[in-house]
């Protein structure tokens, strides 16, 4: 991440050497759109390691402690919480993010 | 003691399985209304019928260019219990001629459609945000006019854009003024 951040800025201050300032503040939305793609599930936007959405609501209404909150990756290479992606698939069986027909690759933690 | 609170568990598991998503909603939409108020285009405003419920509320456009300019045109959003998994549904107020939107008020825009044949549909990744800017583009953009709900309108347009924008006015001036 370092290094690509340095290119990133050393072909911004090419084009625009006079605003450090702003070009500081550009870095850090291009950062942000990388966590969401990789490491936030795009149906409910919570963290894949995390609870979803919906087991979060749950177990704090019955305070059941833990749920098993798996995430799933797809053949092309996206990550969901199984829930939310077990709930998508009944819809439209494929991958939110790049539209190509969704297949398990492996689940898990 | 322990197989009576494990089966009082049980019972609650039970009734919970059929738990409708509304709170799920409820929590997307606390995000995703923040955002679209911050990202609103400058010809819309947001109002909401009651301030506890994120989940009603009427977006207004008023252009300010191209056929529709000056006309203010209602929307009326619901979004629904089953939402993210499911569009809002979106029904337009003001009675207007336009290409995509019936006389009655359906609105022809591919991201509401909740069956996606083409993969231009709705997907969970799309926010309210996006139905904004959707809705925003039906004036802007005359891009898509192939499969019309008005396809008198999208006709007239085709052959004659003059009486085209003469009927646009009609309606304006006759529906869509304060
Ligand atoms: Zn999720
Ligand atoms: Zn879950
Ligand atoms: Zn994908």
């Amino acid at each position: 991440m370092a290094d690509e951040n340095e290119n990133e800025k050393m072909d911004n201050e090419n084009q625009k050497p006079e605003k450090m300032f702003t070009l500081k503040k550009w870095n850090a939305v291009a950062m942000w759109s990388w966590d969401v793609e990789c490491d936030t599930c795009a149906i409910c936007r919570v963290q894949v390691m995390d609870a979803c959405l919906r087991c979060q609501a749950e177990s704090k209404k019955d305070s059941y402690g833990k749920q098993d909150c798996v995430v799933v990756w797809g053949e092309c290479n996206h990550s969901f919480h199984y829930c939310c992606m077990s709930l998508w698939v009944k819809q439209n069986n494929r991958c939110p993010l790049c539209q190509q027909e969704w297949s398990i690759q492996r689940m898990g933690k | 003691m322990i197989t009576l609170s494990q089966r009082l568990k049980r019972k609650n598991d039970a009734e919970t399985v059929p738990a409708s998503r509304a709170p799920i909603r409820d929590r997307l939409l606390v995000k995703e209304a923040q955002e679209m108020s911050q990202m609103l285009p400058s010809s819309c405003s947001v109002l909401y019928h009651n301030e506890n419920d994120l989940s009603k509320f009427v977006l207004i456009v008023k252009p300010t260019e191209g056929y529709w300019e000056g006309g203010i045109f209602r929307f009326d959003i619901d979004v629904t219990e089953e939402y993210n998994m499911v569009p809002p549904l979106v029904k337009c107020s003001t009675k207007l001629w336009h290409p995509n939107i019936s006389e009655n008020g359906e609105v022809c825009l591919s991201l509401l459609r909740k069956h996606s044949v083409d993969g231009m549909g709705w997907s969970p990744i799309r926010r309210l945000n996006d139905v904004v800017w959707g809705l925003h583009a039906l004036f802007t953009d005359l891009l898509n006019f192939e499969d019309p709900l008005n396809v008198e309108a999208a006709d007239q347009y085709r052959y004659s854009q003059d009486n085209f924008k003469i009927t646009v006015l009609e309606y304006v001036r006759n529906y869509a003024k304060e």
